[in-house]
């Protein structure tokens, strides 16, 4: 976003105190700023949604046929769980936490983080520990293979790699945690007068409440991981029935953070759909303050749910019965989401630029993974469902064709204010229009895969399930090929898009919707050194 | 899903399968309930949203509405779920409650998750067998086997032993693992059940009608997760009574003890190690570094034999006792080719029948009910010579004696006596097997705890090994009969 510096000069509406930028690279490396930050964060998410992309490709090139053909079990083991890392912890959450970074300081009316010497630790130990985690790759034994959740005993089974991959999650880990502090600190302390918790924009909103949901759970994914530490290196047996251990205490604690977890990576994306949509229909959000509740209810819920991951495991029939109940309650909220969305685009007066595109398949799309969810709250049919392909296309869902597609959307509606350019429309529509058709293609099939008895995690199938496999197949090669579009984009528009000069609002309107709109675009520097006066409430 | 229903192939699968039993079929259609529900809510929603999308647009010259917040409405749309999930929840449950009621089952069947293979255990009748993915289907699994997997019937959804049920009785199955957790999955039946190592879990089923159905394990388990099928036959009373005789019969057969030459033990080993070994220390004995350690150069296989023989049996960390698996042939098969092959040529082998004395009695681990009446009469042992009891005394010794009295038999004193040249082991006999059987102080008595075979095999081998040389040896049946006249065992639980 070089484009950011290079025109900052010309904007002196405010009291610039001649504290640019580093020049050359180590403006990179020692940068506070939160423009900076979360520009690193964006293009190191990409990068990571490329590598985590290449590994799906693998994987989905090994299922287009039945057989083996390219890659040993193992290694195909390494390729589902490393994929699953790598997206998780490398692409989706940097990817929000780097939103976090260029808009909560713009949208609340603040010049910056309020912690931005950490803001800098926090992505350079996110990159530590993604490395770390990608070095597993060349280790001897190869990069761990028992799944993304780690489950002992298997995962006790990995070689060299272990270590790494438990340190690496410990710093990923800090590397959230610190992000998550950095972002309440700012919102509690750095909002604009006038702008009360319940004026905040619903991005603000959603991530304040995903930043509490990251500092309760990240310490217990850590402090799992280092029960198999001591249980692999000294001796320990939290895990292994044969010295008192539990092997299935793991997955509760697992689940106590996974859970909330999944929503980690999807409330963020509530937030900015809640933002993109009222823009594009020319109208307020529906209901704003239900909007908050029920983002605060499913995090709520989120913590009291885990056990639907595990109910093949032999709980009582007690326990069974009530994490069914709560499971099925987490569906009126997120029921709420959906039509709140819907009645906000009702007599609205809408357009469809890729933003907006990106937004409805979401809602579409999203609200498909939220039935899929519903069916398998249902425990007498997710001992059907379960750890089957039912499963991965619904969590697919959740993520791809919803948290990736509404971060594209994010991407589209403010690259042109943070850059001070235009995207190609023309390309925006077709990269969306492939994505769109092509995400079906490859994960709505596995819906049947998994209902006629296709398991998860297997590199190799039996016949029958050859064909929606192939489709599957082709679908990901079409949908992998399709994001290069948005790497051209991207990089398109930063080196000057369409040529358009960008007005500071961008959208038609859109200074009623948020603060960052009454910037100039690009930004400058420091974003607001002198508090706003004006909030926008057109969102509330 | 329900557009695609309409439209797609005959042959592409869509749908979950109906299943086989009474809760298979409740799951059903409580799947096809709540697919609908899910299919009317979306086509509302979707509706709604189109609708506004073709209509409400700037093109159109539509006029964007300000209205926002409507308690009423918000209301409405919180309820009207909230009722449709007391809806789902009220079928759930109750089919929730039977799957969960094992009560009342009329046999019971222990399944065992082993990396990857399935153990099966009829609790009422004694019949055991190990059950793993049919040999058509693991060569052509295999990376670059150039077979096509259609030409394979059942390829990965057929295994080498069956498991066999009868139909209309109620089954109790029990679930547990022997290393990592795996999960037994037969979606006819309509349910998977996790099986963790340390727990027993409990599931049952009835099946209707004969038939063959076939699953998967369905958790993660390892590299070879995707090929421990799982295949159940279903037959009615008569049929599987026949099948209940003739297994047992064969299982009374046993292995073929009779000595064979080394080049018959090399080339016979060669098929067992495919079907048993290759899977983790890979066809060509190289392994997996880092995971499963190279056969081709082992320190282990080249080697002490009786060190390689213990590990075979008792197994160790991930390597799992093929003691249970294996019968001593194909074990004595097994380890002469390893120590001869893969790059090996250590010269030596072993017999089938010096294997069968380290086996674990198939006695103690057949149900008590089976054979209750057939242990008045003890048959005496045979006898041994006296090599064969040195090298299986040598086992013994360095499992059970080493430990105190030291693998030399230096021992550690002042605890623990040296054996080499004690005065009691150099002196009579009957002496130090009384001492043996009966124990004292902190020597303890192993009149119970060894069997008739290795008692005398570890009394013959402290005299004429570790620095001994009585030249003297007891024969197994005088110690069968010492231990017949033993006390009863103390129980200490």
């Amino acid at each position: 976003m070089s484009a950011v510096i290079a025109e900052h000069d010309d904007h002196h509406e405010h009291d610039d105190h001649a504290h640019g930028p580093e020049k050359g690279i180590l403006r990179w490396i020692i940068t506070t700023n939160h423009k900076d930050i979360g520009t690193l964060y964006l293009f190191f998410a990409l990068a990571m949604f490329f590598v985590g992309g290449i590994m799906a490709m693998i994987i989905r090139a090994e299922l287009f046929e039945p057989g083996m053909q390219f890659v040993q079990p193992q290694f195909f083991n390494s390729m589902t769980t490393m994929h699953a890392l790598v997206m998780v912890f490398g692409a989706v959450m940097p990817a929000f936490v780097g939103l976090a970074n260029w808009m909560i300081p713009m949208m609340i009316g603040a010049p910056d983080m309020a912690l931005p010497r950490m803001n800098n630790m926090s992505f350079w130990v996110l990159v530590a520990g993604v490395l770390m985690l990608a070095s597993t790759l060349f280790m001897e034994g190869g990069a761990p293979a028992g799944g993304w959740t780690l489950y002992p005993p298997l995962v006790l089974q990995t070689g060299k790699a272990l270590p790494f991959a438990i340190f690496s999650v410990h710093l990923l880990g800090i590397s959230s945690i610190m992000g998550a502090i950095n972002i309440i600190a700012t919102i509690f302390n750095m909002r604009a007068p006038g702008m009360t918790l319940m004026k905040m924009p619903l991005f603000v909103w959603t991530w304040l409440i995903t930043a509490f949901l990251l500092i309760a759970v990240m310490p217990v994914f850590a402090g799992a991981v280092t029960m198999l530490l001591t249980d692999r290196f000294f001796g320990t047996s939290f895990f292994d029935a044969a010295g008192g251990g539990d092997p299935v205490l793991y997955q509760h604690i697992f689940w106590f953070f996974g859970h909330p977890e999944v929503y980690i990576m999807i409330l963020p994306t509530f937030g900015v759909a809640s933002t993109i949509i009222p823009v594009f229909a020319r109208k307020p959000l529906f209901g704003y303050s239900s909007m908050v509740y029920a983002t605060a209810s499913i995090a709520f819920l989120s913590f009291i749910v885990w056990a639907h991951h595990m109910f093949t495991v032999g709980m009582p029939v007690a326990g069974e019965l009530y994490f069914m109940y709560a499971t099925m309650l987490i569906a009126i909220p997120t029921g709420v989401k959906v039509f709140n969305w819907t009645a906000t685009m009702w007599k609205g007066a809408m357009t469809f630029e890729t933003p907006m595109l990106f937004s409805i398949a979401f809602v579409v799309l999203f609200t498909i993974g939220g039935f899929t969810g519903l069916m398998m709250s249902i425990a007498p049919s997710d001992f059907q469902y379960h750890d089957t392909y039912f499963i991965v296309a619904h969590f697919h869902y959740t993520l791809v064709p919803a948290s990736v597609f509404i971060l594209m959307a994010a991407g589209y509606y403010w690259l042109p204010k943070w850059t001070g350019h235009m995207y190609n429309e023309k390309i925006g529509q077709l990269h969306f229009w492939l994505s769109t058709v092509s995400v079906n293609i490859l994960f709505f099939p596995q819906h049947f895969l998994g209902l006629a008895g296709m398991p998860r995690r297997i590199p190799d199938y039996a016949v029958q399930f050859a064909d929606w496999n192939m489709i599957s197949s082709i679908g990901g090669f079409i949908f992998g090929a399709s994001q290069l579009l948005f790497l051209y984009i991207v990089i398109d528009t930063i080196r000057g898009g369409t040529g358009e000069k960008v007005s500071d609002e961008v959208w038609e309107d859109a200074h009623k919707h948020g603060l960052e709109w009454t910037l100039p675009s690009p930004p400058p520097y420091h974003s607001f050194t002198t508090p706003p006066t004006i909030i926008p409430t057109e969102h509330i | 899903m329900a557009l695609a229903e309409g439209t797609a192939h005959a042959d592409y699968t869509l749908n979950l399968m109906k299943g086989v039993t009474k809760v298979s079929n409740d799951i059903y259609d409580l799947h096809m309930l709540i697919l609908w529900i899910c299919v009317i809510i979306g086509v509302g929603v979707f509706g709604t949203m189109f609708y506004s999308i073709y209509h409400h647009r700037k093109s159109k010259g539509h006029q964007a509405a300000q209205f926002h917040e409507n308690t009423t409405v918000e209301i409405i749309w919180t309820i009207i779920p909230t009722l449709i999930l007391i809806g789902m929840a009220i079928p759930a449950t109750k089919t929730l409650l039977e799957l969960e009621d094992v009560q009342d089952a009329e046999m019971s069947i222990k399944v065992t998750g082993w990396q990857w293979k399935w153990e099966y255990e009829y609790l009422d009748n004694g019949i055991h067998f190990f059950s793993s993915l049919d040999e058509a289907s693991n060569k052509a699994r295999q990376v670059g086997s150039g077979i096509d997997p259609r030409t394979v019937p059942h390829y990965l959804l057929n295994v080498d032993k069956p498991l066999v049920i009868p139909t209309k009785k109620k089954i109790r199955f029990l679930f547990t693992a022997a290393d990592v957790l795996h999960s037994w999955w037969i979606p006819d039946l309509g349910w998977k059940k996790d099986a963790i190592p340390g727990f027993i879990n409990e599931a049952w089923t009835s099946v209707d009608n004969p038939g063959t159905y076939r699953g998967q394990c369905t958790e993660l388990c390892g590299k070879d997760h995707g090929f421990m099928p799982i295949v159940v036959i279903a037959m009615e009373q008569p049929e599987y009574d026949a099948w209940v005789k003739k297994t047992q019969e064969d299982a009374k057969k046993g292995a073929d003890l009779s000595d064979q030459s080394h080049d018959e033990l090399v080339s016979k080993g060669a098929a067992v190690y495919a079907k048993n070994c290759s899977t983790c220390h890979l066809p060509d004995g190289k392994g997996v570094p880092g995971a499963f350690p190279a056969i081709t150069g082992s320190a282990l296989v080249k080697g002490d034999i009786n060190a390689q023989v213990s590990l075979v049996v008792n197994g160790k960390g991930a390597m799992p006792a093929f003691g249970k698996m294996l019968k001593a042939d194909e074990l004595a098969q097994v380890i002469t080719y390893t120590r001869n092959a893969l790059g090996n040529a250590v010269g030596d082998h072993v017999q089938p029948k010096a294997i069968q004395e380290l086996l674990p009695k198939p006695s103690s681990a057949a149900a008590p009910k089976a054979t209750p009446a057939t242990v008045e009469k003890i048959e005496p042992m045979a006898d041994m010579s006296k090599d064969d009891l040195l090298v299986l005394g040598k086992t013994i010794y360095n499992s059970n004696c080493s430990s105190c009295h030291q693998a030399e038999g230096q021992g550690n004193p002042p605890m623990f006596p040296a054996l080499k040249g004690s005065a009691v082991v150099l002196g009579d006999i009957n002496a130090q097997i009384n001492l043996m059987l009966n124990g004292k102080g902190m020597m303890p008595g192993f009149g119970h705890s060894l069997k008739a075979n290795e008692f005398a095999a570890v009394v013959s081998y402290t005299r004429n090994g570790l620095g001994n040389a009585v030249n003297d040896v007891v024969q197994p049946s005088v110690i069968q009969q010492l231990q017949a006249a033993l006390p009863p065992e103390q129980n200490d639980d």
